[in-house]
Parts: C-alpha cells; sequence; structure tokens
C-alpha cells in the first residue's frame, strides 16, 4: 500500500479503507481507518474553529463545522504550522452556496485569519521622533519618501462593516447596532505583543496599501486624495505613528 | 490622478501627524503591562495566536492558574479570581485552589 493512497482515502470519505490494514487485536481495520479518518478531520476542524471564532458565532457551531469540514476535505494543510491552517478559507466562505446568506462572512473571516498573521509576524521597531524630525529638516524630498511598515499590517478593505461585526463579538459594541451592510476597511496591526483592529477610512486604507506597494508618500497620497477628497493624512499618519507602525523612512526613494 | 501633493503640505502633515502621535503612545507597550496569571476567563486568555499553538484561548476553566492575561499594570493584584489562594489574581503562575 502506499502512502498516497492512504493519504487519499484519509481525505474523502467515499473512498474504502486502504487494502493491507490489520488491526493490532483483530478488530476490523476498515472501521479501524473510519475512526482514524474522523479524528483527523475533527481535529482540523477544532483547527479552524479556534482561529475562526467571530465566524463560527455568526454561523452556529452545527454550520460551522459542517462548512469547516468540507473545507478541511478539500483543503488539508500543507504545513505542520496549525496556527497559519485555513488561509483559503475566507475564500472557501465566499464560494460555499449555504453561507451567501451572510455575504459578509467571508470577509469577517479574512479579518480573523489576519489577526492570526499579524500576531506572528515579525518584530520591528517603529521609527522615533530623531528620525521623522531628520525628515522633515529637508522637506523637498518629502514627495520621494518611501516610508517602511512593520510587517504585521493588514488592510481588510470590505463591503460590509466588518470592524464592527468583529467588534460585537469582542463585548465591545451590542450586535443590535451594528448594520452589516456598511462599508468598513479594517486595520490590523500588532503593537508590542498586542494585536489591534482599527477602523479606517477607505481612502486611508488605500494610502497604507499604496505605501506597503513601495509608492512614495507624496503618490500614495494623491491616490487616497483621489478616491475621497476628505482623505486626512495627518490623522492616518499620527495612528501610524503612534501604534510605532512606521518602521523606516527612506527620503532617497528605495528602502535600503 | 499622478498629480503629487507638494512638500510643504507633507511637511505640514507630516509634522502635525507627530503632535497627534506624542499623545499617550506607550498604553500597549510591555513595558507598562505585566501578566497576570489567574484572571482570564476561560478561552479568553490573551495569547490568541491561532490554532495548535499552545496557550491559544486553551485554558478550560475559568481562572486557571497558568493561563495569563495582560491587564494594565497594578490592576492585577486587585482582580479577583476563584481559584487563587489570596483570592485574587497573582503576578506569578499559582496551583488553583479548589473553588
Amino acid at each position: 500500500m502506499s502512502l498516497s493512497i492512504f493519504a487519499a482515502a484519509l481525505l474523502n470519505p467515499n473512498l474504502p479503507a486502504p487494502v493491507g490494514l490489520t488491526a493490532w487485536n483483530g478488530s476490523d481495520p476498515a472501521q479501524r481507518f473510519r475512526v482514524y479518518r474522523n479524528n483527523v478531520i475533527v481535529s482540523l476542524v477544532d483547527a479552524l474553529a479556534d482561529t475562526f471564532e467571530v465566524t463560527q458565532e455568526l454561523v452556529g457551531e452545527e454550520l460551522f463545522r459542517a462548512m469547516a469540514r468540507l473545507y478541511a476535505y478539500a483543503h488539508p494543510p500543507q504545513s505542520r504550522l496549525m496556527a497559519f491552517y485555513g488561509d483559503e478559507f475566507p475564500c472557501f466562505i465566499e464560494s460555499f452556496s449555504p453561507a451567501t446568506a451572510l455575504p459578509y462572512l467571508a470577509d469577517v473571516a479574512l479579518l480573523e485569519y489576519r489577526r492570526v498573521v499579524a500576531y506572528h509576524a515579525a518584530d520591528v521597531p517603529g521609527v522615533g521622533a530623531e528620525a521623522v524630525a531628520d525628515v522633515l529638516a529637508d522637506d523637498v524630498f518629502l514627495p520621494a519618501l518611501v516610508v517602511s511598515l512593520h510587517p504585521s499590517i493588514s488592510v481588510v478593505a470590505s463591503a460590509f462593516a466588518v470592524v464592527s461585526l468583529w467588534a460585537a463579538h469582542q463585548g465591545v459594541l451590542e450586535l443590535s447596532a451594528v448594520a452589516p451592510e456598511a462599508s468598513e476597511t479594517a486595520l490590523v496591526l500588532r503593537n508590542g505583543i498586542e494585536v489591534e483592529v482599527l477602523q479606517i477610512s477607505a481612502a486611508a486604507g488605500a494610502f497604507i496599501c499604496e505605501l506597503r506597494a513601495g509608492t512614495n508618500l507624496g503618490a500614495a497620497a494623491a491616490e487616497a486624495t483621489g478616491i475621497d477628497a476628505d482623505f486626512d493624512l495627518v490623522a492616518i499618519l499620527g495612528l501610524l505613528l503612534q501604534k510605532s507602525a512606521i518602521t523606516a523612512l527612506h527620503p532617497s526613494g528605495s528602502p535600503s | 490622478m499622478n498629480k503629487t501633493l507638494t512638500a510643504a503640505s507633507l511637511a505640514f502633515a507630516l509634522g502635525a501627524a507627530m503632535t497627534v502621535a506624542s499623545a499617550p503612545v506607550a498604553a500597549a507597550d510591555m513595558a507598562d503591562k505585566e501578566k497576570c496569571y489567574g484572571v482570564a476567563m476561560k478561552g479568553k486568555n490573551d495569547c490568541k495566536a491561532g490554532a495548535g499553538t499552545t496557550c491559544a484561548g486553551t485554558s478550560k476553566m475559568d481562572h486557571q492558574g497558568n493561563a495569563w492575561s495582560l491587564v494594565p499594570k497594578g490592576t492585577c493584584e486587585k482582580t479577583v479570581s476563584k481559584t487563587s489562594p489570596s483570592g485574587y489574581g497573582q503576578l506569578a503562575e499559582f496551583k488553583e485552589k479548589k473553588a
């Protein structure tokens, strides 16, 4: 019996137990194999339930576990690091028809996954006031300034109230007060050892994505102002500095 | 769309942002937090690190002695813990007393 046959049977309940299995006590190997297969899948479903807590609360345990089970069969882990298991789960949810009644579910799941990723991102200290003063001293270079952001940073731009829905499940907000159809953009970052979820404007989200892509400050700010004339550059830069999320400033353009 | 902002306006924004940011920054720093054992509710301990990590929401009972939450410094020993021998959270792991 080859490992690939064994693995295929493990992930497809419609396949019979691999030929050649024996049980130590003479019991039916097919029955023992079904128990093992179930344990494997249940452990993966449990792992998803750990990461996607709010998602589970939104759909209820029964639907969540059914959905997670299908995901586990279709997307077995590619890494032994279970913390990162479920990276494709938000996409899976998006195309999972029983969940279409909750169109915001995939985005909430994405937010939850990004929190885990932020938790495990590398530590990089934020820039201090001196570094900012240095670049301010020569302001002709400011439009070309390239800004490095903390590795934990990510933006979840949603057509739904992704931040409020998530916050309502942290006891911060009453769920009944949340209008799920209001578009919200989430900024996820880790400041010190604490992962934070902050609501920012769509334009500020675009600004951060531009900076992450290496766009210089002048062009990124112009892009954001183009999206929303009310884009508040001071507020978002202030927030990033306050959260130690700006890790380097490169006046000459490209990061070293 | 490719118009870029002037150096002066960017300098103003960055300068003003510094003032915004210099409001109490360190609130989330480890420096003024302490690890507090025995005050996390079941499954709500702070070290949410995803599935399979040793400590992600793994505390199986309320006020488990070896599970900690980050709490503002100074508040730990004022937080009631049913299982702690002192009746309050402690700054080190402890063996739970029977509640």
